[in-house]
């Protein structure tokens, strides 16, 4: 058996060497060049369109029976395929997509996939392919605009937009002896310090999504503006007494321990209609999920806790981008326009995709009374840094604000080991 | 894919131990033309080479580069790196060691019950085959329901294994944040693991328990031999090729524990509960770092050949002294 393993194995290894001689790839083959798309030129054939939207909210209707049906009808003969992949799979399929060359044309990517499949090699640059795409970008809020940003060029332009804002309910707070919601970090302690081991916030997690409101608007930063350093930012004074306040808040039990991860917790958005958490920080997706599961509830908005730094929220959404594989790239363009259109953004609007264009929030608001809280929000909402390490970092961050939260480190020894992972990350670009 | 591997080990060693029936009956078995063999194994070779072979070939060689995802950029030879960081990522050993802990806390427990339970579904009692049923339905049940089944079990405040223990039992006053820590976590996921291969490791083992032969209980009643005698000189003898080989099997699929712990902890908080394949498939599929993820799976594959091959050394060694 022994003497067979072996013959087996050597084979294995020879021919793992053989393979390893080979060429792997293209030997750095630069993009080919973008072509120019010009709008408002003939297109036709067929493109695909891959995109997580959900089937629940009425999402894939309005995409599939409103807005390509009426591209269609804009354009006769073109023909564009929609394939709805799950949010959560969306990366993994992109992954292994790209690796089999079989990308589709249109991609709606969650805003921090983009510098990732840009420095992959997999996105057509939108800056340098669409002549009219500084027209768009002046309709963008500029934080949703920044999200596309990779090596000195916009890669997407941003389709949807979201933002987080201070959810709360009324009547648990006053159960918990806070007559009203905090409006600033600072009041957030006090309040912290007078219910006395009552939770009053509550956080699904510790990655940069749910910290970073903190640490802007107490005046920190978890990188320098280019997005090639964090130390200084995430291990300075400002971003670790944000991060301490958390932990303090934690220990007092103010905050519950859904922060850890949400394993086993009761997530943020039953927690809040139920009267346990009497706050939490998230977008306009928990308002249908609410409404339906809760429908007595009333929840109630304000704006992100302020600090030195004002209240700044968190950018969420995603961006449409084009591939390199796309052989249709007229036919792509075009669609991408019609999806920027006051017509997709509106029928979408009414879904509960937020526009991320300044000339839309009014239409936004509109739609439904809450997305007003947002839309002011968005004015001063910063993205996540934009770099392709990001999923790395985030790992790291969250982890090390973890240790924190479990007591095994100070904040500030754990954004030091922060900074010692996530600066050589960084340095790769 | 690996059972069939090992019964396949099995089956052939014990052929080739039989003498073999010499005269013209085995000579007109013999196959007319060399390739006879070949073609009748060539369908599940053909599968196993590009499902299998190929897939392990080519992840050997990812392994020793900064792997590209894109085929038409280049990926950079880096020899060993990969394997030296691997061995130098205090977070691989934390996952080794929770595989580990798993494998502790999961296996024996597993293969006792299954036997205990064998033994007493052996015997002929009412609703015997129900229950031979009840306890094989968590194998064929997906991995994904029981996991998301078990993490709203332990959920820390809705849970109804938190109410058992406090409102019930009345044990704790407050409620166990299962999944929100290490050892708990590592618990759950384990206890889930043991109803899981339960049912599995009970199947085999009753099988190999009708294979005793009867006559060996006769004969060890007339030396005056009580149940638990029997139990330990007729029967664990008797069954011991099997036990090892489903004890082979159990810490083979301990070490490559994922779908569990991916949907019960995520390997969190902090990487606290990650076990080598929730780290490896994140490496690969979420920082696209599949260099680094192949060389990980070949450190732990080795691991599991050796931990195997002792396993084999050392129980089947003494399977040859008992006879």
């Amino acid at each position: 058996m022994m003497k067979k393993l072996f013959t087996l194995s050597s084979i294995a290894l020879l021919a793992a060497a053989g393979l390893t001689a080979c060429d792997t790839g293209g030997g750095g083959a630069q993009p080919a060049a973008v072509a120019t798309l010009s709008s408002g030129v003939a297109v036709s054939g067929e493109i695909t369109f891959w995109h997580a939207y959900s089937a629940g909210g009425g999402e894939i209707k309005a995409l599939e029976k409103t807005i390509i049906p009426n591209f269609e009808k804009l354009h006769p003969g073109v023909k564009v395929k929609s394939v709805q992949i799950s949010d959560k799979d969306m990366h993994q399929k992109l992954v292994t997509a790209a690796a089999g060359q079989s990308l589709p044309d249109v991609i709606r990517a969650d805003i921090v996939t983009v510098p990732e499949l840009a420095k992959i090699g997999v996105l057509a640059p939108l800056s340098d392919a669409m002549p009219d795409f500084q027209s768009w970008a002046n309709k963008m809020f500029p934080g949703p605009l920044a999200t596309n940003k990779y090596n000195g060029k916009s890669w997407g332009l941003p389709l949807d937009t979201n933002t987080k804002v201070v959810i709360y309910n009324d009547q648990a707070l006053k159960a918990n002896g806070v007559a009203s919601v905090p409006k600033t970090l600072d009041e957030l302690k006090a309040a912290a310090d007078k219910v006395g081991g009552k939770y009053i916030l509550a956080e699904g997690g510790s990655g940069g999504w749910q910290m970073l409101p903190y640490i802007w608007s107490n005046g920190g930063d978890m990188t320098d503006p280019d997005v090639k350093k964090s130390a200084g930012y995430l291990n300075g004074p400002k971003a670790v007494a944000a991060l301490q306040m958390i932990v303090d808040l934690y220990n007092k039990k103010a905050i519950p321990g859904v922060i850890l991860g949400g394993s086993g917790g009761t997530p943020t958005g039953d927690g809040l209609p139920k009267g346990m958490y009497p706050a939490i920080v998230d977008g306009p997706w928990t308002f249908p999920g609410m409404a339906t599961s809760y429908p007595n509830f009333q929840p109630k908005t304000s704006p992100m806790f302020s600090g030195d730094g004002g209240s700044v929220s968190v950018v969420g959404g995603e961006d449409i981008v084009m591939t390199q594989q796309s052989k249709n790239k007229e036919l792509a363009a075009e669609f991408i326009r019609y999806m920027l259109s006051p017509d997709a953004q509106n029928a979408m609007g009414q879904v509960g995709q937020l526009s991320a264009e300044k000339d839309m929030a009014e239409a936004m608001a509109a739609i439904q009374p809450y997305y007003a809280a947002f839309l002011e929000q968005l004015k001063t909402a910063k993205p996540r840094p934009a770099t392709p390490q990001w999923a790395k970092v985030d790992d790291i961050f969250t982890k090390q604000a973890q240790l924190a939260l479990q007591g095994k480190l100070s904040v500030q020894e754990a954004m030091d080991a922060a900074v010692a992972q996530i600066d050589p990350l960084l340095a790769q670009g | 894919m690996t059972a069939q591997r090992l019964s396949g080990q099995e089956v052939s060693t014990a052929s080739a131990a039989r003498p073999r029936k010499p005269g013209r009956g085995g000579a007109s078995r013999r196959p007319s033309h060399w390739w006879v063999p070949w073609a009748f194994a060539a369908p599940g070779l053909i599968l196993f080479f590009l499902t299998t072979g190929y897939p392990l070939v080519r992840s050997l060689q990812i392994s020793f580069y900064n792997w590209s995802v894109l085929p038409t950029q280049a990926s950079t030879f880096i020899g060993l790196d990969n394997y030296t960081r691997a061995l130098a990522d205090p977070q691989f050993w934390t996952s080794v060691t929770n595989a580990g802990v798993y494998l502790l806390m999961s296996v024996p427990a597993t293969v006792a019950l299954g036997l205990l339970f064998a033994v007493l579904l052996q015997k002929k009692m009412p609703g015997r085959t129900l229950f031979r049923i009840l306890f094989y339905i968590p194998v064929v049940t997906s991995w994904v329901v029981v996991s998301l089944l078990f993490k709203f079990l332990f959920t820390t405040d809705d849970g109804a294994v938190n109410w058992f223990i406090t409102d019930f039992l009345s044990l704790s006053d407050h409620a166990v944040p299962w999944l929100e820590q290490r050892w708990t976590g590592l618990i759950a996921i384990s206890l889930l693991g043991i109803w899981k291969n339960l049912g599995w490791c009970l199947v085999v083992l009753l099988a190999s328990l009708g294979g005793v032969g009867e006559e060996l209980y006769e004969a060890a009643a007339l030396d005056g031999a009580n149940a638990w005698h029997k139990f330990v000189h007729v029967t664990l003898p008797g069954i011991r090729g099997t036990l090892l080989f489903v004890l082979v099997l159990q810490v083979i699929g301990a070490f490559n524990v994922f779908p569990s712990v991916l949907l019960m902890t995520n390997g969190g908080p902090a990487g606290s509960t990650e076990v080598p394949l929730t780290y490896m498939y994140k490496q690969a599929f979420s920082f696209l770092d599949f260099g680094y993820g192949s060389a990980m799976a070949f450190i732990l594959a080795i691991f599991i050949f050796i931990v195997s091959f002792a396993q084999f050394k050392f129980l089947g060694e003494k399977k040859e002294a008992l006879r």
